[in-house]
């Protein structure tokens, strides 16, 4: 006979999800549910059995069935670790000893909705994490910097390791948002120095849901959302346009008859659905995880998608009397695009309202019904340039690995992991006549005989289309062996780490373009072959292989004494191959310490405070992303074809200055933080400073030519600066069986300087200063005061460096404040005594208020998120605005009232605040009483609204542009719009 | 685990690539690759913003106004080089600056590993030929510039060397060479330096000595010439704008009769040609070709009217309705508001497939051709006193070609400055010209009378702040 037993689990006076429950002495277990319910079917011979109720941060606790049906527990939660686990570089540590500066994130801090990157699960989750989306696009994922901006062309990307196995941000995409449990951000360098060369932008660390012993759980959660524009340019309408040409005296040859919202035109509703559906269970010694998602985006402009099917499997097997522990993961996924990206905005926004989209008689028979201003240079419709171009690829990713733990002796362990990465990408482009893109139509030669009619008809009848696909493969491998010892001695506790890495990736692929089809359709991308042979060039065919290798070599020493005083130590030893034949080997080092004052006998008085850690660390870390292969060596590489001894021959060219002495960056940096809880745990939070120096810093340093073939080189020469505050607080101000309420937020200060970007190289000086960061100011293409930001000497990265406007005069000319008033404006783009430093691009502070609240089974979260104290360079304004193209553009409202012709130099008339505050995510959620459901276990649904209002200053579509360091950030060129949404959820276990 | 050596594959390490024989040949035909057009500054002719723009546009045989759809304003940068307000952060005069460094880098390089293969005399004398032909360039544009002809040295080693120092190098470099440069034409030297294109090129070097040094060498520029004349075996093509066929002095290939030294373009193997497409108005450009045209360089008025109603070579300019419902006017209305089929359009260059779009056409382009080399030897017989009745035969069989009548009364220093400019308009050779007869920094039609400084260009800014030891040219 069957019976079964069932009971809440609580602690901390609210229900406990996932707390394993297994009958003592047998396989029979299971966990709870969202509302802390279990249910465990038994046997006769068990009901007068024990179960053992266990769980992270609480202490595990036995209690005798005697046959009764319900046995409702109370678990205390663990003084000593009050603090989870927290997944480190190779291993874990509590989180009450760790020394560094990490922020951890599980899956109740994580933001709802249609979630399509891990990394929007934790936007606005921890201080000095700063996760920026710019636009909606589909399958574009948020960008990520870790305390700021610490390399110029380096790279500033963190380190991606997903249960160990090592990538870089692209390695997200693979990994299903909700199947991950938690996420760790390695900030600080006595953190990240154990990853060496791969850990001057610190390191994001993502562990995955596994399985548990006991009944098999089946989990489905599905979001679907609907978005739309949150916010779209004012621009003249086609009656406006008229009335505004007229008075400007602008022949109507301009006016085509049209009356025509060209964005309109190419956008629509976009939708996410996500799915997510995951069996998990197993017996004592096998437990396994699978899962399937699929998540869907139909993007805002037309043909714009993504798609993205990841399924995997993770099982562990322990053996051998539990001293094997054996771990298999496998991934795979299929990600599709399409691509119509925020160029087709800015091809929108510019066309003149008064154009049709359609017409009756094409004026080139290939190019369908769409209309084209027979005056035009390049005329380009908008609308047959979305909906009619075939650009898109799809990615197959695969990824596995085993790892193999052995425990030699008490405390010992050795552990081999290897872990292979693949992935396959093609893509597609096809370019048809209808698009309207000259290049495309019209392919071919006239015969010089024809004239006339017959010329014409020769020409409509020439071939069109360019086809072009590409594959692009990547194999990366990894394989480590670790051996660690963990012992606690009395009062002393050790745990030393020693690893032996090696890693090689390997990249290439090939590309094919063809020109010129008799019928002009996407099939040709399936037949290059029928193109016409005699538009072949040199470049259409292309192929490419590089790869590269790393050998490291790591330890780590943890020791704690007392609980009190905690000790970290860790070196690396890494050769790279694609560092110059003069430095293949580097070595990083850390060491932090933290004094846990609480745990002093002299504070045992002060009640309120539950624990007081005093952390401090120093560390030395590499980056090595801005250095590709052969970097470092003059190449020769072919240069498409020359004309030579009467024939067209294969052209060889140099490619690059040489510099044998290149190197890794390297990035000095301190830390030093409290972590703190008083009044019972009840307001927590963590502060931290930090100071960082990144020198040897990798740049394309400006040489003169001659001698250089180039005017760049890529040296490890300047140096930058950066530091920051930051703060994360919780307090939980009501907190029963039916209310919650906790309030809580992160500010984070950053500060980023240039110190020095002249030095020597080869024994010369080298002169580099007031390099321009941004350009574009100005509609020239080439103009020689467009430059915007520039890097300064004692500035911010990517300082504002502009002329000053003084107003606009009788010409529409902008007049420029004479600075120095020599009575010129001096020209050009570096430095310049009319030129001044007009403000910063990057935020000096970002903020996060994340409070959450419950009440009975309704829960409320959200986040509002801001940045302050930054400008942008509203480029796109300025070329919507420069009146003098009137006739042959759009323009916005506002440049009616502007007046200003021409634009020449690039001022701070552009140039506006950039701070915003967005309310980021407000999600309601319902958990369903289950309990005469029978199989489903728990129930809920949420209701979540993304982008609900943006408070800010800033007259573009959206304050939020890249801040990722490159060049030209804090400049809105133009972007892929942002939506606002409304999804619903569904989250059910069975 | 520890093998760090990197994986090379598609590329070539350049020491290993050079020591080979492929790899020595590769070198010299790369420089040819340098001397064809192309985006960013690079090549003779052909693409735009270029050593050609800094000649041309400068000049009063071409111009670029903006046109009243706000097409061409680029923010005045053409108009500046019309109107002489450039400066040192001028795009195209660092764009020219930073190809023909690296140009000379290439040829230093080709030089060397020539020399080391103790390669066929006659190719390391083509790689040091086309080494001071850059130099060339550079002294006529800047005046005194960093010289060097070993890549394995650093800035310190590269003084700014005086204008006549470097013109010295130059006349030493092709005296010393020439001879040994092959005498075939076409073929297999077609689009190379063979010996006439060094004559023509040491011609034109002597007749502009007096403007790089201050002392004239006629008698030498005459002697050059005559290299040419006497034992080149050239003669004019008769039929100077029919540009199909082998005969074309302009259009896809050129005649060995007539053009010396031709820089090779083919839209899809050897781009760039964008002159002729440049010129034309777009809906003029689709009815020929089916792209639209640029509606860009065109001329001014005065320029046009020095051509007389007899001269064949007025047929260049296209005036009028043309197919496409376009009608040029000769007159242009305005530099900063020009109509949008303002000015005459040159048809010397109208593109000849095959094509890349509107991106390029294959026409080739003549560096050297005979009829320059005959006005050369009749401009330094009449400076240097020289034969009267020589010179104005030597101009009468340009101006008979084009359908004009002999020269009667005397032959001044004027009508060879016009001859030059109707028989070889955008060419490149004008800016030239014009400071040799002082006509430069003239007030013309939209520009006032310029300063002196233009006769110079001034060394980009970048190549200054790289390279603070160089000193500017005066007045910027």
């Amino acid at each position: 006979q069957q019976r079964s037993v069932s009971g809440v689990v609580s602690g901390e006076g609210s229900p406990l999800a996932g707390v394993t429950v297994v009958l003592k002495g047998s396989t029979n277990g299971t966990s709870t549910d969202a509302e802390g319910r279990y249910t465990l079917s038994l046997s006769d011979a068990q009901a007068n059995g024990t179960l053992v109720f266990s769980y992270i941060g609480f202490l595990s606790k036995e209690v005798a069935i005697a046959g009764q049906p319900t046995v409702n527990v109370t678990l205390q939660s663990d003084a000593k670790a009050l603090d989870e686990i927290v997944v480190v570089g190779y291993g874990t540590q509590n989180k009450r000893d760790v020394t560094g500066s990490v922020a951890s994130l599980d899956e109740k801090d994580f933001n709802a909705g249609p979630i399509t990157s891990p990394l929007q699960q934790i936007n606005g989750r921890a201080a000095g994490v700063n996760i920026n989306q710019v636009g909606s696009e589909p399958g574009q994922a948020p960008s990520i910097r870790i305390r700021g901006i610490t390399s110029l062309i380096g790279g500033n990307d963190p380190l991606v390791v997903v249960d160990g196995i090592q990538g870089d941000l692209n390695l997200l995409k693979q990994i299903p948002p909700s199947e991950i449990e938690s996420i760790e951000i390695l900030k600080d360098a006595s953190a990240t120095a154990i990853y060496g060369s791969r850990g001057a932008a610190g390191v994001v660390l993502v562990t995955t849901k596994k399985g548990s012993a006991g009944t098999t759980t089946v989990e489905y959660s599905g979001v679907g959302s609907v978005e739309t524009i949150a916010k779209n340019y004012e621009l003249l309408n086609a009656s406006e346009y008229r009335a505004a040409a007229a008075a400007r005296g602008i022949e109507n040859t301009y006016d085509f008859g049209g009356d025509t919202d060209w964005v309109d035109a190419i956008t629509r509703r976009g939708y996410t659905t996500t799915h997510n559906l995951a069996v998990s269970g197993g017996t004592e010694n096998f437990t396994y995880r699978t899962s399937l998602t699929g998540i869907l985006q139909q993007g805002i402009i037309k043909k714009s998608n993504s798609e993205n099917y990841i399924a995997r499997f993770q099982g562990m097997q322990s053996a051998f009397k539990d001293k094997l522990a054996l771990t298999f993961n496998l991934n795979t996924s299929v990600l599709t695009n399409d691509f119509n990206n925020g160029g087709r905005i800015g091809e929108a926004i510019n066309r003149r309202p008064t154009d049709p989209i359609y017409v009756e008689n094409p004026l080139n028979k290939d190019t369908g019904p769409y209309f084209i201003d027979p005056n035009g240079f390049n005329y380009l419709n908008p609308v047959a340039r979305t909906t009619e171009i075939v650009d898109g690829d799809r990615t197959n990713n695969l990824f596995g690995s085993l790892r193999a733990e052995y425990t030699i002796l008490n405390g010992l362990t050795a552990t081999a992991f290897g872990s292979w990465r693949k992935t396959d990408r093609e893509y597609q482009n096809y370019i048809s006549a209808r698009t309207t893109q000259e290049s495309a139509r019209n392919l071919g030669v006239v015969p010089a005989n024809l004239t006339g009619a017959e010329r014409n008809l020769y020409i409509q009848n020439l071939p069109d289309g360019i086809a072009s696909r590409e594959l692009n493969s990547s194999d990366e491998k990894l394989f480590n062996f670790i051996l660690n010892y963990k012992k606690e001695f009395g009062d002393h506790s050790i745990d030393v780490i020693g690893v032996n890495e090696w890693q090689q990736q390997v990249y290439n692929g090939f590309r094919a373009s063809a020109r010129g089809f008799t019928v002009d359709t996407e099939n040709n991308l399936s037949s290059l072959q029928s193109s016409d042979p005699t538009l072949f060039q040199a470049g259409n065919i292309t192929s490419y292989k590089s790869d590269r290798t790393l050998a490291s070599f790591l330890g780590r020493v943890n020791y704690s004494f007392k609980d009190r005083y905690m000790l970290s130590a860790s070196f690396r030893r890494d050769g790279s191959s694609v560092f110059g034949a003069n430095n293949k080997w580097a070595n990083f080092f850390a060491v932090s310490g933290a004094w846990r004052i609480s745990e002093e006998a002299f504070m045992s008085g002060l009640d309120v405070m539950n624990d007081f850690k005093l952390r401090v660390g120093y560390g030395e870390t590499g980056n090595q992303q801005g250095l590709g292969p052969l970097n470092s060596v003059r190449l020769v590489n072919n240069d498409g074809t020359v004309f030579f001894g009467g024939s067209v021959i294969p052209n060889f060219s140099i490619t690059q200055n040489e510099n044998r002495d290149l190197q890794w960056e390297v990035k000095k940096m301190y830390n030093a933080g409290i972590d703190f809880g008083f009044f019972e745990g009840k307001l927590s939070g963590t502060f931290d400073g930090y100071y960082g120096l990144t020198s040897d810093l990798l740049f394309d340093y400006a040489v003169p030519q001659p001698p250089y073939p180039f005017g760049t080189i890529k040296a490890n020469i300047g140096e930058i600066m950066n530091k920051g505050l930051e703060a994360s607080l919780s307090y939980i101000l009501v907190d029963n069986e039916n209310v919650g309420v906790t309030l809580a937020g992160n500010v984070s200060t950053t500060k980023t300087e240039v110190k020095e970007l002249s030095g020597s190289l080869n024994g010369l000086p080298l002169e580099t200063d007031y390099v321009v960061w941004a350009s574009g100011g100005t509609t020239g293409v080439a103009s020689t005061n467009n430059a915007i930001s520039h890097l300064i000497i004692g500035q911010s990265l990517g300082t504002f460096y502009l002329f000053k406007h003084a107003g606009v005069d009788a010409n529409g000319n902008q007049i420029i404040d004479d600075l120095n008033g020599d009575g010129v404006i001096s020209d050009g783009n570096r430095e310049n005594p009319d030129r001044y430093v007009a403000g910063q691009a990057l935020p000096k502070f970002t903020w996060a208020f994340t409070p959450s609240a419950r009440f009975k089974s309704f829960d409320l979260n959200m986040v509002v998120r801001g940045a302050h104290g930054h400008k942008i360079f509203n480029a796109r304004r300025a070329t919507m605005s420069a009146l003098g193209s009137f006739g042959q553009t759009n323009m916005l409202k506002s440049a009616l009232e502007d007046g200003i012709n021409n634009l020449t130099y690039a001022t701070d008339y552009w140039l506006e605040d950039g701070d915003f505050a967005r309310l980021e995510n407000l999600t309601l959620g319902y958990n369903v009483n289950t309990e005469k459901f029978g199989a489903v276990k728990s129930l809920r649904f949420s209701f979540t609204a993304n982008n609900l209002f943006v408070i800010t200053g800033y007259s573009g579509i959206d304050p939020e542009l890249s801040t990722s360091g490159g060049s030209g950030f804090g400049v809105d060129y133009g972007i892929y719009p942002r939506t606002r949404s409304f999804a619903l959820g569904i989250n059910a276990t069975f | 685990c520890t093998d760090l050596d990197e994986g090379i594959y598609g590329q070539q390490v350049a020491d290993d690539f050079y020591a080979t024989e492929a790899g020595v040949n590769a070198a010299l035909a790369n420089i040819y690759n340098e001397v064809r057009g192309d985006w960013n500054g690079k090549g003779i002719a052909g693409a735009d913003r270029g050593w050609y723009d800094l000649n041309e546009s400068s000049t009063d045989e071409m111009i670029i106004p903006r046109r009243s759809d706000g097409a061409w304003d680029d923010n005045g940068i053409w108009r500046a080089m019309y109107q002489h307000t450039w400066t040192g952060s001028q795009e195209f005069i660092g764009n020219t600056w930073n190809w023909l460094y690296r140009s000379i880098f290439k040829a230093n390089l080709a030089v060397e590993l020539l020399t080391k293969a103790n390669a066929d005399p006659a190719r390391i004398a083509e790689a040091k030929v086309l080494r001071a032909y850059f130099y060339y360039m550079l002294m006529d544009g800047w005046g005194d510039i960093p010289f060097y002809t070993e890549n394995n040295v650093t800035v310190d080693q590269i003084p700014q060397t005086p204008r006549a120092e470097v013109f010295k190098f130059i006349e030493n470099e092709l005296n010393a060479n020439i001879d040994l440069l092959p005498t075939a034409k076409g073929g297999q030297f077609y689009g190379r330096f063979n010996k006439w294109a060094g004559y023509a090129l040491l011609g034109k070097l002597y007749l502009n000595a007096q403007v790089y040094t201050g002392t004239p060498r006629w008698t030498e520029a005459i002697a050059a010439s005559d290299k040419v004349i006497n034992e080149g075996g050239f003669s004019l093509v008769q039929n100077l704008y029919d540009n199909a066929g082998s005969q074309a002095v302009f259009g896809d290939r050129l005649s060995d009769q007539e053009v010396i030294l031709a820089v090779y373009v083919d839209a899809l193997t050897a781009p760039r040609n964008i002159i002729g497409i440049r010129t034309l108005h777009g809906p003029h450009a689709t009815a020929l070709f089916g792209f639209s045209g640029w509606n860009g360089a065109t001329v001014h008025q005065d320029f046009v009217n020095k051509y007389s109603e007899q001269d064949k070579r007025r047929d260049q300019w296209l005036i009028g309705p043309q197919p496409g419902g376009v009608t040029y006017n000769l007159n242009i209305s305005s530099i900063d508001n020009a109509g949008m089929t303002d000015g005459a359009r040159n048809a010397k260059f109208l593109p000849v497939p095959p094509f890349e779009s509107n991106n390029s056409t294959s026409n080739d382009f003549p560096v050297f051709r005979y009829a320059d080399v005959l006005l050369t030897k009749a401009e330094a017989l009449l400076r240097s006193n020289g034969d009267q009745g020589t010179a104005k035969s030597l101009v009468n069989q340009v101006r008979n070609r084009a359908g004009l009548a002999d020269i009667t009364g005397t032959l001044t220093l004027n009508e060879i400055y016009d001859e030059r400019g109707r028989e070889l308009v955008w060419e490149g050779h004008r800016r030239q010209d014009m400071i040799r007869f002082g006509t430069f920094t003239a007030a013309r039609a939209f520009k006032a009378q310029s300063s002196d400084k233009y006769k110079l260009f001034p060394i980009p800014a970048v190549a200054i702040s790289n390279n603070p030891t160089l000193k500017q040219n005066p007045g910027y």
